[in-house]
């Protein structure tokens, strides 16, 4: 091996824990925000706190990631999630886990079951706030499920979950910033009867 | 050194590149990020419909129990069964049996006809009640003197693009059938993270629309 290539191959380890030690950094720098917002924001239960305090600890996540994975590679601490690579035989061609037809089929059972329970609370009407977090809450279930197992992406590398999910959930994240103005926006309507009669005229 | 062996060589550990860092064909990448942003797009939709709704006086809650939401129901189960047979259509494409994957698709795309045939009678009850983008029917508006008409706007705008993909995705099914003898196992995959991404849109779409808007008396 030549010096110059030697050269370039301890920069290139450099250059690896530099970025990792920012995003650590960083990392560290979002948690502070989320607890600073946790401490002063006074009021903490308000549209406004929770908003902040989920942002920042996604972000704070999303930087921890590789860092994390930088860790494990060098055998800090167990692998959790992701096969290992290293001891398993690469495949060039795509090779997926096909799934049996009874771990489809149990998949569907839940989803039918799920949605089941969606149409009870309809039934019973439930209060409206308490059954919006339900349905939410199941939805989020149930799209798991289909993401999960019927399009594969459990079975998928880590790198690709790591590609879409954060980015997708961050987005999904930031449109609760809308939410805050539309509250306030009804409290600055016109009163009920100057709005009755704009709906009789459509 | 063999080109199997360099390549091996380059396949690096997760989230360290190598020359196939998601060990997926472009094709299915592509379609992954198209439906990240079509996810974004429907988001948004369903966003703005929760911010009209939270920031008006009052909301029409029209759907009776029988029959809109049982019908609506019966909808969403079309959808769940054609996501399995899609399932089953992928896993007789790995196998290479070209024949029954073509039946099962023939089978996702019947409950995807299906689907649209009872969403289109919805829609058609709706109209014929007087439900426009518009203006909502004048029964409503005497129930509910307060409502805006938004009602319709956003009920039409996300079940009717929503109808649409539904749509593409049963073409899109048609085609991968039709010459499902030329298709690598990769394409007939792919048609199919497009048919779960609808079944999953619904999946929102319906607790949102319909079942928060149960007809709750008074």
């Amino acid at each position: 091996m030549s010096r110059l290539e030697e050269t370039f191959k301890n920069l290139w380890a450099k250059e690896d824990v530099i970025i990792n030690a920012i995003c650590f950094l960083m990392a560290l720098v979002f948690l502070y925000f989320a607890a600073a917002n946790l401490i002063w924001a006074g009021d903490f239960l308000t549209t406004d706190a929770l908003f902040m305090t989920v942002v920042f600890l996604l972000l704070a996540g999303v930087l921890m990631i590789s860092p994390l994975l930088w860790l494990q590679k060098h055998g800090y601490f167990k692998k959790l999630v992701g096969a290992d690579v290293d001891t398993e035989p690469v495949e060039l061609v795509p090779v997926h886990f096909e799934g049996t037809t009874r771990l489809f089929a149990g998949i569907l059972g839940w989803l039918l079951g799920l949605t089941f329970i969606e149409v009870v609370l309809a039934y019973f009407q439930v209060p409206i706030i308490l059954m919006l977090t339900i349905l939410i809450g199941l939805s989020l279930v149930k799209a798991a499920l289909i993401i999960a197992y019927f399009m594969h992406l459990k079975f998928e590398r880590l790198s690709l979950v790591l590609t879409l999910i954060p980015a997708l959930v961050i987005c999904i994240c930031l449109f609760f910033i809308f939410f805050p103005d539309s509250m306030r926006s009804k409290n600055l309507r016109y009163s009920a009867t100057e709005s009755q009669s704009q709906t009789a005229e459509p | 050194m063999s080109t199997e062996a360099h390549a091996e060589n380059l396949i690096a550990a997760d989230w360290e590149g190598g020359s196939l860092p998601y060990r997926v064909g472009h094709k299915k990448l592509g379609m992954w990020l198209f439906i990240v942003s079509d996810a974004l797009t429907f988001t948004a939709l369903l966003m703005g419909y929760s911010y009209v709704r939270a920031s008006s006086e009052q909301w029409p809650e029209p759907f009776k129990f029988s029959p809109s939401i049982l019908f609506s129901t019966v909808m969403t189960l079309c959808l769940l069964a054609s996501s399995f047979t899609m399932v089953m259509a992928v896993k007789a494409s790995a196998r290479k049996d070209r024949k029954h994957t073509r039946r099962w698709i023939m089978a996702t795309m019947l409950g995807g006809l299906l689907f649209l045939g009872l969403h289109i009678t919805e829609w058609k009850h709706l109209i014929d009640e007087g439900l426009t983008p518009k203006s909502l029917p004048a029964e409503w508006v005497k129930e509910w003197p307060k409502a805006s008409y938004l009602f319709g706007s956003t009920f039409f705008a996300i079940t009717g693009l929503h109808m649409f993909h539904v749509f593409t995705g049963v073409c899109y099914l048609g085609f991968i059938a039709l010459r499902v003898r030329r298709m690598s196992h990769e394409d007939v995959e792919i048609s199919g993270l497009y048919w779960h991404f609808v079944d999953l849109v619904w999946m929102f779409v319906f607790p949102m629309i319909y079942l928060l808007s149960v007809y709750r008396g008074h």
